[in-house]
């Protein structure tokens, strides 16, 4: 018998999984529909925006009104200029990371790298109950209970740091600066940032750590050289997610700040007077003229854009620096 | 047969780890390390009267600091310095933030106890003053709203939210991971601008009044976010080969996963749920925009003013008369009541997902 002369071997077929079934076709449409309908809320978020805000941002100079101070609806013409509050929004948000960051890593830390695992465990529900807490709660906290004791501590960097503008204040009164505000929100982004660096220290190639110890290296400069470069992305990323949130942080910061519309306060951050667009729109939203509604709109607009490039980013990274989240 | 061999296991010593033995004298100054500067700061505080909280930053941990690198030092030498400050700069911020957690759950409970009385749940605030004693009124009309304005958003979003999740784990669409991106930023999404969102689009063109459900869907873009994603982990948590089984022997796709798939995954698809429902509970800025405040109760959501715990707080705090502020404690303890009540069953019904996950982790 001779050998079969061997067939040509067909194309591999790629195996594409497409729905036939009319019920199947459903599913996935449905499905798919649904996918989309994130990018349609935002979009209809934007939209419905823009048109309401439309005559603000034809009356008011774009310029003026991005980057200039000054709130009154009772000048002729009126007078609509949110640079304040957004550069109060970004200040107030800045503390807030500020003092996140070394809390959060501190937390991370803890549970990944020293705690035993019973505590580990209990360390991480907290957080997550931390994340739970209504803002308004925290607001309602922040406002009672932590103020005087924030202030108490304003009041001793004054005294001592005074010399340095940032801590300079010409007010016998250290309630409702920025500070405080900073403290608070600080409070409610350390669960963000806390539980991101978490994931991405529990992922860490151990074999890079236990390398590090073995060639004698100390705890200390194994988490300084070796663990923090390694994770820097992700922690990075989480820092900017909290930001996000920060600058988008509403009721809590309506309580704790003392805002003042029609002047910038560039850092003077223990003086009682500060800056927030959500603030802003929460607290003149009641008593808004017509003319005002689309200011508030525009005000809007301007932290929804804000706050979306930065979460977009700080996802896009968090994304990236974990690899394994993808299938 | 003399040359048996003997093939009984041989004794391995135990993994030695001489580094975790610690010497009497590390010990000793360990305790030190921790006991002295605490000792100090005890005295201090008796000393010249301050709180405890005044000079946490200023004192304790400059002098916790020295102490600790101290003990390092006559432990592990030169090398031991920066790792004590490790220690306790970390130890100390860990505990700080559990400190700031547990003086909003006391202060929440001390104040909130103070409000709250079996009448406080039931009754609603007809004929209540801001400053009308405590004995009369409650937040029942608002725990109603409440629960009515979260239960209709989780009615629209639960499904919507689902479905993105069988998006991103089903499908092999190209656009996924833009849409994971964006709905994890949609989670920053500020709340106020939700608020502003709907008040813009129903309320300034007509479609509605201030109305309950206004509110509803001001939290839908709030909600959906948490939900969906959590979805997303808990389906994939389930093992490809399940599905794969049930479409190897013929089932549709959509019947592999109403069968198969949801089913293994319903648990973690409940404490999504579960967690959206807590992430919007206290959502109170989107309300304060698309629904007017009531005194009374009011089941209808399609109009009238109606009360939520949130806006019932925000507007009792904001009046500023005293008991106005002990109802809005009372009303904050009874928000976080609820909240932990979700958060607990989501973690107690998370558990069992455990079952698929990856061993070796």
């Amino acid at each position: 018998m001779t050998a079969q002369a061997p067939e040509k071997i067909p194309p591999r077929l790629k195996l594409v999984v497409k729905p036939t079934t009319v019920p199947d076709k459903i599913f996935f449409g449905i499905s798919t529909a649904a996918g989309y309908s994130s990018i349609v809320l935002v979009s209809l978020i934007l939209l419905f925006l823009i048109i309401r805000a439309w005559p603000a941002f034809a009356s008011q100079n774009i310029f003026d009104f991005m980057f200039a101070a000054g709130w009154d609806n009772a000048a002729q013409p009126p007078i609509f200029h949110i640079g304040a509050m957004l550069w109060g929004s970004l200040l107030v948000a800045g503390l807030g990371v500020l003092f996140a960051i070394p809390m959060a890593i501190s937390i991370a830390y803890f549970i990944e790298f020293m705690a035993p695992k019973a505590i580990a465990k209990g360390a991480t529900v907290l957080v997550d109950f931390l994340a739970a807490i209504p803002s308004i709660v925290l607001g309602l906290w922040g406002f009672t209970v932590l103020s005087p004791v924030a202030a108490e501590w304003a009041a001793m960097l004054n005294k001592s740091l005074g010399f340095i503008p940032i801590f300079a204040n010409g007010d016998a009164n250290f309630q409702r600066s920025p500070f405080i505000a900073g403290i608070v929100v600080s409070v409610m982004i350390v669960p963000i940032i806390a539980s991101i660096t978490r994931e991405i220290f529990s992922q860490m190639d151990q074999e890079l750590i236990k390398g590090s110890l073995a060639l004698g290296a100390t705890k200390e400069s194994t988490f300084r050289r070796v663990i923090l470069p390694t994770a820097s992305g992700g922690i990075v990323g989480g820092v900017l997610l909290g930001l996000g949130r920060a600058l988008g942080e509403t009721v809590a910061i309506f309580y704790v700040l003392n805002v003042i519309y029609d002047d910038f306060n560039w850092f003077n951050i223990l003086e009682p007077r500060g800056g927030s667009i959500a603030s802003l729109i929460l607290a003149k939203f009641g008593e808004a003229t017509s003319d005002e509604i689309p200011a508030l709109m525009a005000a809007g607009v301007v932290l929804f854009v804000v706050t979306l490039i930065i979460s977009s980013i700080a996802s896009y990274i968090v994304a990236k620096a974990q690899p394994w989240r993808k299938n | 047969m003399a040359n048996t061999i003997d093939l009984s296991p041989v004794a391995r010593p135990k993994t030695a780890t001489p580094w975790t033995r610690t010497s009497p004298a590390q010990k000793l100054s360990y305790a030190a390390a921790v006991v002295v500067p605490a000792g100090l700061y005890a005295l201090y505080m008796v000393l010249t009267g301050a709180d405890l909280m005044s000079g946490l930053f200023t004192i304790f941990l400059p002098l916790q600091i020295l102490v600790g690198m101290l003990a390092g030092i006559l432990t592990y030498g030169k090398k031991g310095i920066m790792d004590a400050l490790l220690y306790v700069v970390t130890i100390f911020f860990s505990a700080f933030v559990l400190v700031l957690l547990l003086s909003v759950i006391w202060s929440l409970t001390e104040a909130g106890l103070k409000a709250i009385s079996p009448h406080f749940f039931y009754q609603n605030n007809n004929y209540v003053q801001v400053n009308t004693s405590l004995e009369y009124g409650g937040v029942g009309h608002a725990i109603l709203g409440t629960v009515l304005i979260v239960g209709v958003s989780a009615l629209i979003t639960v499904p919507l939210a689902i479905a993105t999740g069988v998006f991103l784990t089903e499908t092999r669409s190209k656009t996924r991971g833009v849409i994971r991106t964006l709905l994890q930023a949609m989670s920053g999404l500020p709340s106020v601008v939700a608020g502003l969102f709907v008040y813009s689009m129903l309320i300034v063109t007509g479609v509605t009044q201030y109305a309950g459900w206004a509110g509803a869907i001001a939290l839908i873009p709030l909600m959906l976010p948490t939900v969906a994603r959590v979805t997303e982990e808990a389906l994939r948590l389930v093992p490809v080969e399940l599905r794969n089984g049930a479409l190897a022997l013929g089932a549709p796709a959509w019947r592999a996963f109403l069968q198969v798939t949801l089913p293994a995954a319903r648990t973690g698809i409940l404490t999504a749920v579960l967690l959206g429902l807590a992430r919007v509970i206290g959502e109170t800025a989107p309300l304060i925009l698309t629904t007017l405040p009531g005194n009374g109760t009011n089941l209808n959501i399609f109009e009238g003013p109606i009360a939520t715990l949130p806006t019932y707080i925000y507007y009792y705090i904001s009046v500023g008369f005293d008991t106005s502020i002990q109802r809005a404690w009372g009303a904050a303890l009874v928000i976080m009541i609820l909240v932990a009540i979700l958060f607990t069953s989501a973690r107690l019904v998370a558990r069992p997902v455990g079952q698929f996950r990856k061993k070796g982790k």
